[in-house]
Protein backbone atom coordinates (compact mmCIF):
# COMPACT_ATOMS: atom_id res chain seq x y z
CA UNK A 1 0.00 0.00 0.00
CA UNK A 2 1.07 3.50 -1.66
CA UNK A 3 1.73 5.69 1.97
CA UNK A 4 3.86 8.53 2.19
CA UNK A 5 4.00 12.10 3.59
CA UNK A 6 1.88 12.73 0.48
CA UNK A 7 -1.15 10.91 1.85
CA UNK A 8 -2.95 12.97 3.68
CA UNK A 9 -5.46 10.44 5.63
CA UNK A 10 -8.83 10.51 4.98
CA UNK A 11 -9.87 10.83 8.58
CA UNK A 12 -7.92 14.31 8.49
CA UNK A 13 -9.89 15.97 5.69
CA UNK A 14 -13.35 14.34 7.75
CA UNK A 15 -12.07 16.03 10.55
CA UNK A 16 -11.52 19.61 9.05
CA UNK A 17 -14.85 19.41 7.22
CA UNK A 18 -16.39 19.10 10.81
CA UNK A 19 -14.04 21.45 12.15
CA UNK A 20 -15.32 24.12 9.43
CA UNK A 21 -19.32 22.58 9.96
CA UNK A 22 -19.34 21.26 6.62
CA UNK A 23 -23.10 19.11 6.66
CA UNK A 24 -23.42 18.04 3.03
CA UNK A 25 -20.82 16.82 0.82
CA UNK A 26 -21.73 17.21 -2.80
CA UNK A 27 -19.89 15.23 -5.08
CA UNK A 28 -18.71 13.31 -8.64
CA UNK A 29 -16.36 10.89 -7.26
CA UNK A 30 -12.49 11.55 -7.69
CA UNK A 31 -9.82 8.70 -7.82
CA UNK A 32 -7.39 10.81 -5.71
CA UNK A 33 -10.13 10.83 -3.15
CA UNK A 34 -11.30 7.42 -3.12
CA UNK A 35 -10.16 6.72 0.51
CA UNK A 36 -12.03 10.12 1.50
CA UNK A 37 -15.52 9.15 -0.49
CA UNK A 38 -15.05 5.74 0.98
CA UNK A 39 -14.91 7.18 4.49
CA UNK A 40 -17.99 9.69 3.54
CA UNK A 41 -20.25 6.79 2.30
CA UNK A 42 -19.68 4.49 5.17
CA UNK A 43 -21.20 7.39 7.07
CA UNK A 44 -20.33 10.42 9.21
CA UNK A 45 -22.08 11.97 11.74
CA UNK A 46 -23.44 15.43 10.60
CA UNK A 47 -22.39 14.93 7.33
CA UNK A 48 -25.23 14.12 4.00
CA UNK A 49 -23.87 12.86 0.73
CA UNK A 50 -25.28 13.36 -2.40
CA UNK A 51 -23.82 12.12 -5.35
CA UNK A 52 -24.57 13.99 -8.52
CA UNK A 53 -24.42 12.49 -12.42
CA UNK A 54 -21.84 15.35 -13.50
CA UNK A 55 -20.08 18.42 -11.74
CA UNK A 56 -22.41 21.03 -13.50
CA UNK A 57 -25.25 18.98 -11.40
CA UNK A 58 -23.04 19.10 -8.42
CA UNK A 59 -22.53 22.58 -8.74
CA UNK A 60 -26.10 23.64 -8.96
CA UNK A 61 -27.39 20.94 -5.89
CA UNK A 62 -24.06 22.69 -3.51
CA UNK A 63 -25.46 25.89 -4.75
CA UNK A 64 -29.31 25.82 -3.91
CA UNK A 65 -27.97 24.08 -0.63
CA UNK A 66 -26.07 27.53 -0.04
CA UNK A 67 -28.62 29.80 -0.80
CA UNK A 68 -31.28 27.25 1.29
CA UNK A 69 -28.50 27.98 4.62
CA UNK A 70 -26.47 24.96 4.73
CA UNK A 71 -22.78 24.76 4.53
CA UNK A 72 -21.54 21.91 1.04
CA UNK A 73 -18.01 21.43 -0.05
CA UNK A 74 -18.13 19.62 -3.52
CA UNK A 75 -15.37 17.10 -3.88
CA UNK A 76 -14.70 16.68 -7.81
CA UNK A 77 -11.51 15.75 -9.54
CA UNK A 78 -9.27 18.14 -12.20
CA UNK A 79 -11.62 17.09 -15.17
CA UNK A 80 -14.89 17.80 -13.29
CA UNK A 81 -13.39 21.30 -12.92
CA UNK A 82 -12.77 21.58 -16.57
CA UNK A 83 -16.41 20.05 -17.72
CA UNK A 84 -18.23 22.64 -15.43
CA UNK A 85 -17.01 26.21 -16.19
CA UNK A 86 -19.77 27.37 -16.80
CA UNK A 87 -21.53 26.51 -13.98
CA UNK A 88 -19.00 27.62 -11.88
CA UNK A 89 -18.97 31.13 -13.86
CA UNK A 90 -22.59 31.66 -13.11
CA UNK A 91 -23.31 30.58 -9.75
CA UNK A 92 -20.25 30.99 -8.12
CA UNK A 93 -18.53 33.83 -9.53
CA UNK A 94 -22.01 35.79 -11.12
CA UNK A 95 -24.24 34.91 -8.55
CA UNK A 96 -21.42 35.15 -6.04
CA UNK A 97 -21.94 31.38 -4.15
CA UNK A 98 -19.08 30.80 -1.48
CA UNK A 99 -18.59 27.18 -2.97
CA UNK A 100 -15.76 25.59 -1.43
CA UNK A 101 -14.36 22.63 -3.83
CA UNK A 102 -11.71 19.78 -3.11
CA UNK A 103 -10.36 18.89 -6.40
CA UNK A 104 -7.93 16.11 -7.15
CA UNK A 105 -4.86 16.07 -8.93
CA UNK A 106 -6.05 12.88 -10.82
CA UNK A 107 -3.30 11.66 -13.31
CA UNK A 108 -0.32 13.42 -11.41
CA UNK A 109 2.85 11.49 -11.66
CA UNK A 110 4.13 10.31 -8.45
CA UNK A 111 7.13 11.20 -9.14
CA UNK A 112 6.02 14.74 -9.52
CA UNK A 113 4.60 15.03 -5.46
CA UNK A 114 6.30 17.84 -3.75
CA UNK A 115 7.07 19.17 -7.30
CA UNK A 116 5.05 21.98 -9.23
CA UNK A 117 2.04 20.31 -10.77
CA UNK A 118 3.27 23.12 -13.65
CA UNK A 119 6.23 20.40 -14.46
CA UNK A 120 3.76 17.43 -14.92
CA UNK A 121 3.87 15.81 -18.35
CA UNK A 122 -0.16 15.76 -18.29
CA UNK A 123 -2.40 18.41 -19.60
CA UNK A 124 -5.29 17.30 -17.27
CA UNK A 125 -3.03 18.38 -14.38
CA UNK A 126 -0.79 21.21 -15.85
CA UNK A 127 -3.97 22.74 -16.78
CA UNK A 128 -5.66 23.10 -13.03
CA UNK A 129 -4.34 25.82 -11.53
CA UNK A 130 -3.96 28.01 -14.96
CA UNK A 131 -7.28 27.33 -15.65
CA UNK A 132 -8.87 28.36 -12.00
CA UNK A 133 -6.59 31.22 -12.42
CA UNK A 134 -8.31 32.61 -15.32
CA UNK A 135 -11.49 32.17 -13.47
CA UNK A 136 -10.07 34.08 -10.70
CA UNK A 137 -11.08 31.86 -8.22
CA UNK A 138 -8.50 31.42 -5.19
CA UNK A 139 -6.72 27.84 -4.92
CA UNK A 140 -4.38 26.15 -2.23
CA UNK A 141 -2.54 23.31 -2.93
CA UNK A 142 -2.75 20.28 -0.12
CA UNK A 143 0.02 18.09 -0.35
CA UNK A 144 1.72 17.51 3.28
CA UNK A 145 -0.66 17.13 6.35
CA UNK A 146 0.77 20.31 7.40
CA UNK A 147 -1.16 21.87 4.49
CA UNK A 148 -4.27 21.09 6.59
CA UNK A 149 -5.37 24.71 7.68
CA UNK A 150 -5.33 25.85 4.08
CA UNK A 151 -8.99 24.16 4.20
CA UNK A 152 -10.14 26.71 7.04
CA UNK A 153 -8.29 29.11 5.33
CA UNK A 154 -10.64 28.19 1.70
CA UNK A 155 -14.03 28.28 4.06
CA UNK A 156 -13.31 31.54 5.65
CA UNK A 157 -11.96 33.03 2.25
CA UNK A 158 -15.09 32.00 0.18
CA UNK A 159 -17.27 32.99 3.13
CA UNK A 160 -15.53 36.34 3.68
CA UNK A 161 -15.62 37.50 -0.27
CA UNK A 162 -18.81 35.43 -1.18
CA UNK A 163 -16.48 33.98 -4.03
CA UNK A 164 -15.79 30.20 -5.12
CA UNK A 165 -12.36 28.62 -3.29
CA UNK A 166 -10.42 25.25 -4.80
CA UNK A 167 -8.45 23.20 -2.68
CA UNK A 168 -6.12 21.01 -4.94
CA UNK A 169 -6.16 17.32 -3.27
CA UNK A 170 -2.23 16.58 -4.62
CA UNK A 171 -1.89 13.06 -3.74
CA UNK A 172 -4.08 9.75 -3.25
CA UNK A 173 -5.73 10.67 0.18
CA UNK A 174 -4.48 8.01 2.87
CA UNK A 175 -6.66 4.71 3.70
CA UNK A 176 -6.66 6.10 7.67
CA UNK B 1 -51.73 26.19 -23.53
CA UNK B 2 -49.14 28.16 -24.43
CA UNK B 3 -46.23 29.05 -22.03
CA UNK B 4 -47.73 32.18 -20.64
CA UNK B 5 -51.30 30.36 -19.12
CA UNK B 6 -48.87 27.37 -18.25
CA UNK B 7 -47.21 29.78 -15.82
CA UNK B 8 -50.25 31.79 -14.58
CA UNK B 9 -52.02 28.40 -13.70
CA UNK B 10 -48.83 27.19 -11.64
CA UNK B 11 -48.55 30.91 -10.58
CA UNK B 12 -52.07 30.67 -8.74
CA UNK B 13 -51.76 27.52 -6.98
CA UNK B 14 -47.56 27.45 -5.96
CA UNK B 15 -48.91 29.77 -2.60
CA UNK B 16 -45.55 30.31 -0.80
CA UNK B 17 -43.88 27.51 -2.87
CA UNK B 18 -39.90 28.21 -3.84
CA UNK B 19 -40.70 29.02 -7.62
CA UNK B 20 -37.23 27.90 -9.90
CA UNK B 21 -37.13 28.45 -13.04
CA UNK B 22 -35.15 29.06 -16.26
CA UNK B 23 -35.32 30.48 -19.98
CA UNK B 24 -38.98 30.96 -21.72
CA UNK B 25 -40.65 30.07 -18.44
CA UNK B 26 -38.58 32.56 -16.62
CA UNK B 27 -39.50 35.38 -19.23
CA UNK B 28 -43.50 34.45 -18.38
CA UNK B 29 -43.38 34.01 -14.60
CA UNK B 30 -41.19 37.74 -14.88
CA UNK B 31 -45.08 39.11 -17.18
CA UNK B 32 -46.81 37.57 -14.40
CA UNK B 33 -44.95 39.69 -11.09
CA UNK B 34 -43.85 36.27 -9.60
CA UNK B 35 -41.91 37.16 -6.51
CA UNK B 36 -40.38 36.06 -4.10
CA UNK B 37 -39.60 33.10 -3.01
CA UNK B 38 -37.70 32.99 -6.19
CA UNK B 39 -34.65 31.81 -8.53
CA UNK B 40 -33.88 31.93 -11.97
CA UNK B 41 -31.52 29.91 -13.56
CA UNK B 42 -30.03 32.48 -16.01
CA UNK B 43 -28.19 32.83 -18.05
CA UNK B 44 -27.37 28.82 -16.97
CA UNK B 45 -29.45 26.24 -19.20
CA UNK B 46 -30.20 22.79 -17.56
CA UNK B 47 -29.46 24.54 -14.16
CA UNK B 48 -33.00 24.59 -12.67
CA UNK B 49 -33.73 21.05 -11.65
CA UNK B 50 -30.05 20.79 -9.46
CA UNK B 51 -30.44 24.03 -7.66
CA UNK B 52 -34.63 23.14 -6.89
CA UNK B 53 -32.86 19.81 -5.39
CA UNK B 54 -30.44 21.70 -3.38
CA UNK B 55 -33.04 24.37 -2.19
CA UNK B 56 -35.71 21.21 -1.71
CA UNK B 57 -32.58 19.26 0.46
CA UNK B 58 -32.08 22.67 2.74
CA UNK B 59 -35.86 23.19 3.44
CA UNK B 60 -37.38 20.05 3.60
CA UNK B 61 -40.67 21.75 4.96
CA UNK B 62 -41.53 23.80 1.80
CA UNK B 63 -42.82 22.99 -1.27
CA UNK B 64 -40.18 23.44 -4.62
CA UNK B 65 -41.56 24.32 -7.87
CA UNK B 66 -38.99 23.91 -10.92
CA UNK B 67 -40.19 24.95 -13.85
CA UNK B 68 -37.67 23.26 -16.55
CA UNK B 69 -37.08 24.25 -20.32
CA UNK B 70 -37.10 21.12 -22.73
CA UNK B 71 -33.92 22.05 -24.29
CA UNK B 72 -32.98 22.74 -21.15
CA UNK B 73 -32.76 19.50 -19.44
CA UNK B 74 -31.92 18.26 -22.34
CA UNK B 75 -28.53 19.51 -21.52
CA UNK B 76 -28.75 18.21 -17.88
CA UNK B 77 -30.50 14.79 -18.57
CA UNK B 78 -28.45 13.32 -15.67
CA UNK B 79 -29.93 15.70 -13.16
CA UNK B 80 -33.98 13.60 -13.56
CA UNK B 81 -30.85 10.63 -11.78
CA UNK B 82 -29.80 13.02 -9.38
CA UNK B 83 -33.13 14.17 -8.11
CA UNK B 84 -34.30 10.82 -8.36
CA UNK B 85 -30.72 9.68 -6.02
CA UNK B 86 -32.37 12.04 -3.08
CA UNK B 87 -36.07 12.16 -4.17
CA UNK B 88 -37.53 15.08 -2.35
CA UNK B 89 -40.56 14.60 -1.62
CA UNK B 90 -41.07 18.61 -1.88
CA UNK B 91 -40.08 18.39 -5.00
CA UNK B 92 -42.48 19.15 -8.26
CA UNK B 93 -40.42 19.66 -11.04
CA UNK B 94 -42.60 20.87 -14.46
CA UNK B 95 -41.47 20.82 -18.34
CA UNK B 96 -42.01 23.04 -20.52
CA UNK B 97 -42.28 21.04 -23.57
CA UNK B 98 -42.41 23.15 -27.09
CA UNK B 99 -40.40 21.01 -29.06
CA UNK B 100 -38.39 24.27 -29.74
CA UNK B 101 -35.05 26.30 -28.54
CA UNK B 102 -35.27 29.95 -28.62
CA UNK B 103 -38.13 29.39 -28.35
CA UNK B 104 -40.44 32.67 -29.42
CA UNK B 105 -37.42 34.17 -30.83
CA UNK B 106 -36.44 31.71 -33.17
CA UNK B 107 -37.68 28.69 -32.97
CA UNK B 108 -35.07 26.68 -33.54
CA UNK B 109 -35.56 22.50 -33.65
CA UNK B 110 -34.46 20.32 -30.79
CA UNK B 111 -32.51 17.36 -30.93
CA UNK B 112 -34.19 14.28 -31.09
CA UNK B 113 -37.49 13.73 -32.24
CA UNK B 114 -40.79 12.30 -29.98
CA UNK B 115 -38.93 12.40 -27.18
CA UNK B 116 -40.65 11.01 -24.45
CA UNK B 117 -39.93 13.28 -21.12
CA UNK B 118 -42.44 11.31 -19.11
CA UNK B 119 -40.89 8.18 -19.52
CA UNK B 120 -36.86 9.30 -19.41
CA UNK B 121 -37.99 10.81 -15.97
CA UNK B 122 -39.60 7.60 -14.85
CA UNK B 123 -36.88 5.75 -15.63
CA UNK B 124 -34.32 7.97 -13.78
CA UNK B 125 -36.29 6.73 -10.62
CA UNK B 126 -39.30 9.63 -10.45
CA UNK B 127 -42.31 8.24 -8.90
CA UNK B 128 -45.04 10.10 -10.15
CA UNK B 129 -45.21 11.33 -13.64
CA UNK B 130 -47.87 13.21 -15.57
CA UNK B 131 -48.36 14.48 -18.54
CA UNK B 132 -50.67 17.90 -19.26
CA UNK B 133 -51.88 18.95 -22.67
CA UNK B 134 -54.18 21.24 -22.13
CA UNK B 135 -54.63 24.49 -19.77
CA UNK B 136 -58.15 22.97 -18.03
CA UNK B 137 -56.02 19.86 -17.07
CA UNK B 138 -53.53 21.79 -15.12
CA UNK B 139 -55.58 24.22 -13.82
CA UNK B 140 -57.91 21.13 -12.40
CA UNK B 141 -55.31 19.26 -11.06
CA UNK B 142 -52.46 21.03 -10.33
CA UNK B 143 -53.44 21.79 -6.44
CA UNK B 144 -53.63 18.18 -5.83
CA UNK B 145 -49.74 17.77 -7.47
CA UNK B 146 -48.54 20.28 -4.91
CA UNK B 147 -50.37 18.93 -2.37
CA UNK B 148 -49.12 15.30 -2.80
CA UNK B 149 -45.55 13.91 -2.23
CA UNK B 150 -42.88 14.36 -4.75
CA UNK B 151 -40.67 13.73 -6.23
CA UNK B 152 -43.11 14.35 -9.08
CA UNK B 153 -41.80 15.30 -13.07
CA UNK B 154 -45.03 16.93 -14.96
CA UNK B 155 -44.19 17.31 -18.67
CA UNK B 156 -46.59 19.91 -20.17
CA UNK B 157 -47.56 20.01 -23.55
CA UNK B 158 -47.10 23.99 -24.86
CA UNK B 159 -47.59 25.31 -28.07
CA UNK B 160 -44.47 27.34 -28.86
CA UNK B 161 -44.72 31.00 -29.36
CA UNK B 162 -44.30 32.74 -32.71
CA UNK B 163 -40.63 34.01 -33.37
CA UNK B 164 -40.02 37.78 -33.26
CA UNK B 165 -36.63 37.87 -34.90
CA UNK B 166 -36.02 38.31 -38.64
CA UNK B 167 -34.36 41.10 -40.56
CA UNK B 168 -36.94 43.72 -39.49
CA UNK B 169 -36.67 42.58 -35.95
CA UNK B 170 -32.57 41.64 -35.18
CA UNK B 171 -31.62 40.82 -31.71
CA UNK B 172 -30.88 43.95 -29.17
CA UNK B 173 -28.64 44.14 -26.58
CA UNK B 174 -29.01 42.34 -23.42
CA UNK B 175 -29.38 44.64 -20.01
CA UNK B 176 -27.26 43.89 -17.40
CA UNK B 177 -30.20 42.68 -15.31
CA UNK B 178 -29.57 39.30 -16.73
CA UNK B 179 -26.06 38.70 -15.80
CA UNK B 180 -27.01 39.88 -12.53
CA UNK B 181 -30.32 38.60 -11.52
CA UNK B 182 -29.39 35.46 -10.48
CA UNK B 183 -27.00 36.29 -7.26
CA UNK B 184 -29.46 39.16 -6.49
CA UNK B 185 -32.45 36.85 -6.40
CA UNK B 186 -30.32 33.94 -4.26
CA UNK B 187 -29.15 36.83 -1.35
CA UNK B 188 -32.53 37.67 -1.47
CA UNK B 189 -33.94 33.86 -1.15
CA UNK B 190 -31.45 33.68 1.42
CA UNK B 191 -32.06 36.27 3.69
CA UNK B 192 -36.04 35.42 3.27
CA UNK B 193 -35.23 31.97 3.96
CA UNK B 194 -32.77 32.59 6.78
CA UNK B 195 -35.61 34.47 8.02
CA UNK B 196 -38.40 31.75 7.49
CA UNK B 197 -40.34 34.70 5.37
CA UNK B 198 -42.81 33.61 3.07
CA UNK B 199 -43.58 30.01 4.67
Amino acid sequence: MLKNKFNIPASAYISALQRNSVDYVVTVPDWVQLAFHCQLEAGVEGIELVQCCNEDQAVCVAAGLRIGGKNPVLIVQNQGIYGCVNSIRALGLDAQQPLVFMVGQFGREFANFGKSPSLSRRNTVRYLEPVLDALDVRHWRLEEESDLPKIDQAFSYAQRTSRPAALIVGAPTGWL
Amino acid sequence: MNILTACKAIQEARGPAILIATMGAMVAFDKLDAGQPRLNSVPLMGGSASLGMGLALAHPDRTVIVVDGDASLLMQLGALVTVAGKSPRNFHHFLINNGTQFSGLSNLSLPGRQIDYCALAAAAGYPITHRIQDEENLTMRIRDILSSDGPSFIELTIEPDPPIFGADSPQQDWSDHQFTRMGDEARQLAVLLANGGAA
